[in-house]
């Protein structure tokens, strides 16, 4: 187990190096001159002062060279200003951040809340007419994109019925955003639960727990329900990464005050820096949480053991 | 120890969920699609900064509804006959946001700042060739330039030149976490990305600004927000959470039938839009080429189909309502829609219908420039053009452009561009070589652009502004299309009545009353 535990953890370290060179290397990879670009709409800037952005940003220096002075300053939490030199690039990330994981966070929670039994249920009416109808469901519910939805939501709930408000970052203003994400993902997890519960009903364990007279509310919950869990739990672990990127959509659809609206205004701006402490921040949370669901994996599964 | 858990998170949720600022009853809500870029003058350059700007910060001198220069922070101006010496007089009783006067010392930290030589300001080009800042006394400040300058006094009332409080000197988050001006609206605070808080200057006195309000706002506050979805603004519009939006441009006729809605469009706003080419390889490099294209498009038609009578046609290389703007003169040099003229000009290039022109059409995305970009493909293909079309954002077009220029390689290139400026001096920052765009210069153009910048006299810079524009227009250099461009629409909750666009399509609160 420790030894499993410590090749997870290099292997998530190596991949978070990777990602740093990829970032540091984002600027390089922009066609044309990145400063001509940043500095495009400032009329009458002589080239003297476009040097000494380029100085400023350390832009005249060898590659390598540039990349240790990235991972130096990344060392040290530093990971740079805004272009125009004001924002530390940290500080706008973690004051935006806790916005986006509380918005991923109560979509996923909605997700489960739906998904779980509604998989549970159409895998235990196995072929019946309700199964059939959950599963299309599904399907329209993965099929739906979401700012389309989001927008749905928004004139029914908010323009038609005024329960609830447009825009904005308030407790009310969670409930429209985290639903529209929720329902997507919600419908995956349905669909996955079902497939994993089918499996799980077939086995010759659950097959003896019935014969052997076990009430059929243990069978389900104790038996069954335990079993099919885990790869629905490493499922979820993913889910709410990919929550973490389409909160992007919906945040800007909603006027959410997260990550993902500030990295589009960022990429409209052409901030740089910002782009690529987002997208670090973003390489970094999704291998968190991969470690952290292999754990559980282990956790929740007595038969896998690692040496 | 869960318990325990549960409630440190419950505590840091309900503190996260309160920092966000709730809009109360007497504050408006103003939502725009992007985000200031910075809250200095001196640092960036975009129309949405530039908007948020002109709530801050006042200039020394104001546009009146006619767009002609008229007196503000400063009650007079005086020019010296040999145009070199520009005197301002304050007026008396200006407070800055933070309390302190302002003076003499204000205007000139300001000045001195834009034209330093380590960190001067992004539009420094425009101030001229000014050479010293002196104070005179308290209340008079005397700029002095090495050589006549044109453009001077009216980039006095332009929101580049927003006069800023020496006391931001002390604020080591100036720009970003602070901003001390005149304004009617001080800065509270500014979320990046998210939105901008503002109040009532309660000490506000308006000198200049065209509005009925002689003093302080009416409302508590301005909260100006980011909102990228057009269609969550107009639902926002609708619900009355916000009272001023920047619409979506399909939705403006369905709006101006909206008996809660008023629909304003800005006039004079400076904005010009126009085609330039890429002049130093085939095919472009031949006037007859531009020309041919220029005569190939019906652009009164194309903008009827993509704007119906939101914009104008544009016939001038500068705004309606610019200096030197003409637009009978302009006629007599652009290119009518004239197809066979343009399939003869082809023929002499060796162009046909075995052997189609090709070009590539550029311009960046938004404001409906792509819809008119494919109905002008549609056109060109008319007289036997291939025109591809390609969109990019605005910064990778500007530095494209550039680029196009250089290569002497590759299809010919055409771009839908826009720019905006109170003054036909945008024609020198555009066309003087180098040029903004590294694209057509000549030494005649140049000589002539550099007298609409020295002559004073009104009169004669306006015969020397149209010899420029006859140049630009008889050679198919800026063919000019439309006006105005970006950001000009907004679409006012019939409850907060009072809003106004000023000339140069600066959006003006002082008088919205719930």
């Amino acid at each position: 187990m420790t030894k499993y535990l410590v090749t997870r953890i290099f292997a998530a370290i190596v991949t978070v190096w990777v990602t740093t060179i990829a970032v540091s290397m984002l600027i390089h990879v922009v066609p044309g001159d990145p400063v001509q670009i940043m500095y495009a709409q400032s009329q009458g800037t002589t080239p003297e002062q476009l040097e000494n952005i380029r100085r400023s940003l350390g832009l005249d220096q060898p590659i390598v060279t540039q990349y240790f002075m990235y991972m130096k300053k990344l060392m040290h939490g530093d990971l740079g200003h805004t272009i125009r030199g004001e924002q530390p690039v940290m500080d706008l990330l973690l004051l935006h951040l806790p916005y986006t994981l509380l918005l991923a966070g109560t979509a996923l929670v909605i997700a489960i809340a739906i998904g779980m039994p509604l998989g549970f249920i159409a895998a235990y009416k196995r072929g019946s007419w309700l199964d059939t109808s959950l599963m299309t469901a599904a399907i329209l519910g993965v099929s739906m994109p979401s700012f389309w939805l989001g927008l749905i939501l928004l004139f029914t709930f908010a323009v038609r019925l005024e329960w609830l408000p447009v825009a904005g970052s308030g407790i009310q203003n969670l409930v429209l955003p985290a639903i529209t994400l929720g329902v997507a993902n919600a419908a995956i997890i349905a669909r996955l639960t079902r497939s994993s519960m089918i499996d799980i009903f077939d086995q010759d364990f659950i097959r003896t727990a019935r014969a052997k007279g076990l009430p059929r509310a243990t069978v389900l919950y104790r038996h069954a329900l335990r079993a099919g869990l885990v790869p629905i739990v490493t499922m979820i672990g993913m889910q709410f990464t990919y929550m973490m990127g389409g909160a992007i959509v919906v945040e800007n659809v909603f006027g959410w005050n997260g990550v993902g609206r500030m990295a589009i205004q960022a990429i409209f701006q052409r901030d740089y820096p910002l782009i690529q402490g987002f997208i670090l921040m973003f390489a970094i949370i999704v291998v968190i949480v991969s470690v952290l669901m292999d754990l559980l994996y282990v956790r929740l599964d007595p038969r896998i053991r690692y040496r | 120890m869960n318990a325990k858990l549960t409630m440190i998170a419950t505590a840091s949720m309900i503190s996260l969920l309160s920092s966000g600022v709730a809009s109360m009853a007497g504050d408006i809500v103003w939502a725009r699609d992007g985000d200031i870029d910075s809250l200095d003058p001196q640092r960036a350059t975009s129309t949405l900064s530039r908007q948020l700007w002109y709530q801050i910060y006042d200039s020394l001198l104001e546009f009146n509804d006619k767009g002609e220069v008229v007196p503000n922070l400063a009650k007079k101006w005086a020019v010296s006959p040999d145009g070199k010496e520009v005197v301002f007089t304050l007026n008396d009783g200006i407070k800055c946001h933070d309390g302190t006067p302002f003076d003499a010392d204000d205007v000139k930290w300001t000045a001195d700042r834009a034209l330093s030589e380590e960190n001067p300001s992004l539009t420094k080009a425009s101030w001229g060739p000014v050479v010293a800042v002196d104070k005179v006394d308290k209340l008079t400040v005397k700029f002095t330039l090495s050589k006549p300058f044109g453009a001077f006094v009216p980039f006095m009332a332009d929101e580049f030149t927003g006069m800023l409080c020496d006391s931001n000197a002390k604020s080591a988050g100036f720009g970003v976490s602070s901003a001390v001006g005149t304004g009617p609206w001080k800065f509270e605070k500014w979320t990046k990305g998210s939105e901008i808080v503002l109040a009532r200057n309660q000490d506000y006195r308006n000198f200049g600004r065209p509005v009925e309000n002689p003093g302080a706002p009416h409302s508590d506050r301005l909260i100006v927000r980011t909102m990228p979805e057009a269609q969550t603004r107009l639902a926002g519009l609708k619900t009355g959470e916000l009272q001023v939006i920047v619409p979506p441009i399909q939705d403006v006729k369905d709006l101006q039938k909206n008996p809660d809605v008023d629909v304003h469009i800005a006039k004079s706003t400076g904005q010009n839009m126009f085609l330039e080419f890429t002049v130093h390889r085939p095919p472009f490099n031949d006037v007859r080429a531009r020309q041919a294209v220029s005569y190939a498009l019906d652009k009164d038609l194309a903008l009827k189909i993509v704007f119906g009578d939101l914009v104008q046609r544009e016939l001038c290389p500068v705004a309606q309502g610019v200096f030197g703007h003409d637009e009978e003169f302009c006629r007599k040099f652009g290119q009518p829609h004239d197809p066979e003229k343009a399939k003869e000009l082809l023929g002499e290039l060796g162009y046909g219908p075995s052997n189609p022109m090709k070009m590539v059409m550029a311009t960046w995305p938004g404001d409906s420039r792509e819809k008119v970009l494919q109905v002008f493909q549609n056109q060109l293909k008319q007289v036997g053009i291939d025109a591809s079309i390609e969109v990019m954002d605005i910064g990778t077009l500007n530095a494209r452009v550039k680029q196009e220029n250089e290569k002497a390689e590759g299809p010919g290139f055409m771009d839908l561009m826009g720019w905006t400026w109170f003054d036909p001096d945008v024609l020198y920052l555009l066309w003087h070589s180098p040029g903004a765009y590294n694209g057509y210069t000549t030494p005649e153009l140049d000589r002539l652009l550099e007298d609409t910048r020295t002559e004073v006299n009104p009169v004669a810079r306006r015969a020397k502004v149209q010899e420029v524009f006859k140049v630009l227009l008889s050679e198919a250099v800026h063919v000019p299309v439309y006006t105005p461009g970006w950001l000009w629409i907004f679409a006012v909750s019939k409850k907060a009545p009072g809003f106004k666009i000023g000339p140069f399509d600066r959006p003006l609160f002082s008088d919205v009353k719930f």
